[in-house]
Protein backbone atom coordinates (compact mmCIF):
# COMPACT_ATOMS: atom_id res chain seq x y z
CA UNK A 1 0.00 0.00 0.00
CA UNK A 2 2.52 2.34 -0.89
CA UNK A 3 2.50 5.89 -2.78
CA UNK A 4 1.11 4.33 -5.85
CA UNK A 5 -2.45 3.93 -4.82
CA UNK A 6 -3.09 5.77 -7.92
CA UNK A 7 -6.98 6.54 -8.94
CA UNK A 8 -8.26 3.23 -8.93
CA UNK A 9 -8.16 1.52 -5.68
CA UNK A 10 -8.50 -2.61 -6.61
CA UNK A 11 -11.18 -4.97 -5.12
CA UNK A 12 -9.06 -5.92 -2.50
CA UNK A 13 -7.48 -2.56 -1.54
CA UNK A 14 -11.01 -1.29 -0.86
CA UNK A 15 -12.14 -4.12 1.20
CA UNK A 16 -8.83 -3.60 3.05
CA UNK A 17 -9.53 0.19 3.29
CA UNK A 18 -13.21 -0.59 4.68
CA UNK A 19 -11.76 -2.63 6.98
CA UNK A 20 -9.96 0.16 8.10
CA UNK A 21 -12.90 2.60 7.82
CA UNK A 22 -14.83 0.12 10.05
CA UNK A 23 -12.17 -0.30 12.95
CA UNK A 24 -12.40 3.86 13.14
CA UNK A 25 -15.98 3.84 13.06
CA UNK A 26 -15.79 1.04 15.73
CA UNK A 27 -13.48 2.66 18.09
CA UNK A 28 -15.77 6.14 17.85
CA UNK A 29 -17.97 4.62 19.87
CA UNK A 30 -15.86 3.65 22.68
CA UNK A 31 -14.50 5.98 25.52
CA UNK A 32 -12.13 8.13 24.29
CA UNK A 33 -9.11 7.03 25.86
CA UNK A 34 -9.74 3.27 24.40
CA UNK A 35 -10.47 5.18 20.88
CA UNK A 36 -7.18 6.12 21.04
CA UNK A 37 -5.57 3.12 21.75
CA UNK A 38 -7.63 1.04 19.25
CA UNK A 39 -6.96 3.48 16.66
CA UNK A 40 -3.35 3.55 17.42
CA UNK A 41 -3.22 -0.41 17.15
CA UNK A 42 -5.21 -0.98 13.64
CA UNK A 43 -2.85 1.80 12.82
CA UNK A 44 0.13 0.23 13.38
CA UNK A 45 -0.72 -3.46 12.59
CA UNK A 46 -2.49 -2.06 9.03
CA UNK A 47 1.11 -0.24 8.47
CA UNK A 48 2.89 -2.78 9.31
CA UNK A 49 1.15 -5.86 6.73
CA UNK A 50 0.94 -2.65 4.23
CA UNK A 51 5.00 -3.19 4.67
CA UNK A 52 5.50 -6.77 5.15
CA UNK A 53 2.77 -8.41 3.22
CA UNK A 54 3.54 -8.71 -0.50
CA UNK A 55 0.38 -6.66 -2.27
CA UNK A 56 0.24 -9.70 -4.50
CA UNK A 57 0.16 -12.67 -1.66
CA UNK A 58 -3.77 -12.56 -2.40
CA UNK A 59 -3.94 -15.74 -0.28
CA UNK A 60 -2.76 -14.21 3.22
CA UNK A 61 -4.06 -10.77 2.65
CA UNK A 62 -7.62 -12.44 2.16
CA UNK A 63 -6.97 -14.54 5.58
CA UNK A 64 -5.79 -11.04 7.26
CA UNK A 65 -9.21 -9.76 6.02
CA UNK A 66 -10.92 -12.26 7.37
CA UNK A 67 -9.11 -12.35 11.03
CA UNK A 68 -9.43 -8.77 11.07
CA UNK A 69 -13.27 -8.63 10.18
CA UNK A 70 -13.81 -10.88 13.06
CA UNK A 71 -12.16 -9.27 15.11
CA UNK A 72 -14.02 -6.15 14.29
CA UNK A 73 -16.98 -8.23 15.19
CA UNK A 74 -15.70 -8.73 18.23
CA UNK A 75 -14.88 -5.01 19.11
CA UNK A 76 -18.41 -4.12 17.96
CA UNK A 77 -20.22 -5.93 20.72
CA UNK A 78 -20.46 -3.66 24.21
CA UNK A 79 -18.92 -6.30 26.13
CA UNK A 80 -15.53 -5.46 24.61
CA UNK A 81 -13.50 -2.51 25.46
CA UNK A 82 -10.48 -2.35 23.95
CA UNK A 83 -7.57 -3.93 22.25
CA UNK A 84 -4.25 -5.47 22.76
CA UNK A 85 -1.34 -6.91 20.82
CA UNK A 86 1.52 -8.75 21.33
CA UNK A 87 3.98 -9.19 19.49
CA UNK A 88 6.01 -11.94 19.94
CA UNK A 89 9.34 -11.75 17.65
CA UNK A 90 11.24 -15.39 17.93
CA UNK A 91 14.42 -13.99 16.37
CA UNK A 92 15.35 -12.45 19.86
CA UNK A 93 14.69 -13.13 22.96
CA UNK A 94 13.74 -9.89 24.95
CA UNK A 95 12.35 -10.03 28.77
CA UNK A 96 9.86 -7.04 28.67
CA UNK B 1 -61.85 48.15 -16.57
CA UNK B 2 -60.65 47.37 -12.79
CA UNK B 3 -58.76 44.44 -13.46
CA UNK B 4 -56.68 46.08 -15.90
CA UNK B 5 -56.24 49.30 -13.44
CA UNK B 6 -55.15 46.60 -11.09
CA UNK B 7 -52.87 44.98 -12.83
CA UNK B 8 -51.11 48.15 -13.74
CA UNK B 9 -51.05 49.01 -10.22
CA UNK B 10 -49.23 45.62 -9.13
CA UNK B 11 -46.85 45.99 -12.13
CA UNK B 12 -45.80 49.23 -10.41
CA UNK B 13 -45.52 48.14 -6.83
CA UNK B 14 -44.01 45.51 -7.65
CA UNK B 15 -40.66 44.56 -5.61
CA UNK B 16 -37.82 44.86 -7.36
CA UNK B 17 -35.53 41.40 -7.59
CA UNK B 18 -32.48 42.04 -5.95
CA UNK B 19 -29.50 39.58 -6.61
CA UNK B 20 -28.98 39.21 -2.96
CA UNK B 21 -25.49 38.27 -1.47
CA UNK B 22 -25.48 35.28 0.63
CA UNK B 23 -24.18 36.74 3.43
CA UNK B 24 -26.24 40.31 3.08
CA UNK B 25 -29.45 38.31 2.54
CA UNK B 26 -30.46 37.12 5.84
CA UNK B 27 -31.80 39.91 7.30
CA UNK B 28 -33.46 41.80 4.59
CA UNK B 29 -35.10 38.27 3.27
CA UNK B 30 -36.91 38.02 6.92
CA UNK B 31 -38.48 41.87 6.88
CA UNK B 32 -39.36 41.15 2.91
CA UNK B 33 -40.79 37.56 3.01
CA UNK B 34 -43.22 36.42 5.76
CA UNK B 35 -43.03 33.29 4.64
CA UNK B 36 -39.12 32.36 5.47
CA UNK B 37 -39.10 29.57 7.53
CA UNK B 38 -36.75 31.67 10.13
CA UNK B 39 -37.43 29.18 13.07
CA UNK B 40 -37.18 25.79 11.02
CA UNK B 41 -35.02 23.17 12.77
CA UNK B 42 -32.35 22.60 10.28
CA UNK B 43 -31.06 26.28 10.64
CA UNK B 44 -29.59 27.76 8.02
CA UNK B 45 -30.11 25.54 4.70
CA UNK B 46 -26.65 25.31 3.60
CA UNK B 47 -23.26 26.50 4.50
CA UNK B 48 -21.01 28.99 2.91
CA UNK B 49 -18.96 27.72 0.70
CA UNK B 50 -16.72 29.79 2.11
CA UNK B 51 -16.75 28.46 5.64
CA UNK B 52 -16.85 24.29 3.44
CA UNK B 53 -13.51 25.19 2.91
CA UNK B 54 -12.11 26.84 5.64
CA UNK B 55 -13.47 24.00 8.25
CA UNK B 56 -11.64 21.78 5.31
CA UNK B 57 -8.63 23.03 5.10
CA UNK B 58 -8.59 23.41 8.80
CA UNK B 59 -9.24 19.99 9.30
CA UNK B 60 -6.52 18.60 7.33
CA UNK B 61 -3.96 21.30 8.72
CA UNK B 62 -4.33 19.88 12.07
CA UNK B 63 -4.12 16.25 10.25
CA UNK B 64 -0.85 15.07 12.70
CA UNK B 65 0.70 13.41 9.61
CA UNK B 66 0.10 15.74 7.17
CA UNK B 67 3.82 16.80 6.12
CA UNK B 68 3.52 20.45 5.04
CA UNK B 69 0.50 21.86 7.02
CA UNK B 70 1.25 25.03 6.10
CA UNK B 71 1.25 24.70 1.92
CA UNK B 72 -2.43 23.58 2.62
CA UNK B 73 -4.33 25.03 -0.44
CA UNK B 74 -8.01 24.21 -1.87
CA UNK B 75 -5.93 22.06 -4.35
CA UNK B 76 -4.24 19.69 -2.24
CA UNK B 77 -4.41 16.30 -3.04
CA UNK B 78 -3.67 14.16 0.24
CA UNK B 79 -1.63 11.58 -1.36
CA UNK B 80 0.53 13.53 -3.96
CA UNK B 81 1.21 16.93 -2.08
CA UNK B 82 0.81 16.10 1.39
CA UNK B 83 2.30 12.41 1.20
CA UNK B 84 -0.11 10.62 3.27
CA UNK B 85 -0.82 6.93 2.24
CA UNK B 86 -4.15 5.87 1.62
CA UNK B 87 -5.28 4.63 5.61
CA UNK B 88 -4.17 8.25 6.30
CA UNK B 89 -7.39 9.22 3.54
CA UNK B 90 -9.35 7.15 5.03
CA UNK B 91 -8.79 8.77 8.61
CA UNK B 92 -8.85 12.46 7.10
CA UNK B 93 -12.32 11.12 5.36
CA UNK B 94 -13.27 10.21 8.93
CA UNK B 95 -12.10 13.29 10.43
CA UNK B 96 -14.13 15.37 7.88
CA UNK B 97 -16.91 13.55 9.06
CA UNK B 98 -17.21 14.43 12.34
CA UNK B 99 -16.23 18.17 11.99
CA UNK B 100 -19.45 18.10 9.40
CA UNK B 101 -21.64 15.64 11.35
CA UNK B 102 -21.83 13.68 8.20
CA UNK B 103 -21.93 9.91 7.57
CA UNK B 104 -19.65 9.04 4.18
CA UNK B 105 -20.28 5.58 2.86
CA UNK B 106 -18.04 4.02 1.90
CA UNK B 107 -18.07 4.26 -2.06
CA UNK B 108 -18.04 8.31 -1.57
CA UNK B 109 -15.50 8.07 0.81
CA UNK B 110 -13.12 6.00 -1.30
CA UNK B 111 -13.30 8.77 -4.57
CA UNK B 112 -12.17 11.64 -1.81
CA UNK B 113 -8.72 12.08 -2.21
CA UNK B 114 -8.11 15.80 -2.89
CA UNK B 115 -9.57 18.80 -0.78
CA UNK B 116 -11.20 19.67 -4.28
CA UNK B 117 -13.02 16.27 -4.01
CA UNK B 118 -14.15 16.94 -0.39
CA UNK B 119 -15.44 20.69 -0.62
CA UNK B 120 -17.25 19.69 -2.99
CA UNK B 121 -18.62 16.68 -1.55
CA UNK B 122 -19.34 18.46 1.97
CA UNK B 123 -21.04 21.35 0.03
CA UNK B 124 -23.50 19.33 -1.53
CA UNK B 125 -24.46 17.20 0.73
CA UNK B 126 -27.80 18.34 2.27
CA UNK B 127 -27.07 17.20 6.08
CA UNK B 128 -23.69 18.99 6.62
CA UNK B 129 -23.49 21.47 9.53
Amino acid sequence: MGASTGPKLSGMQKEVLGLYRGFLRAARTKSPEDRRQIESIVSAEFRRNSKLVDRKNFLYIEYLLRRGKKQLDQLKSPGTVGLSSSNVNLSQTKET
Amino acid sequence: MASALRAAMLRHIRVPVQTLTLTGCNSQSRILCGSLRSMSSHGDDHLDKEEVIDRVLSVVKDFPKSILPRSVTPDVHFQKDLGLDSLDNVEIVMALEEEFKLEIPDKEADKIDSCNLAIEYIYHHPMSS
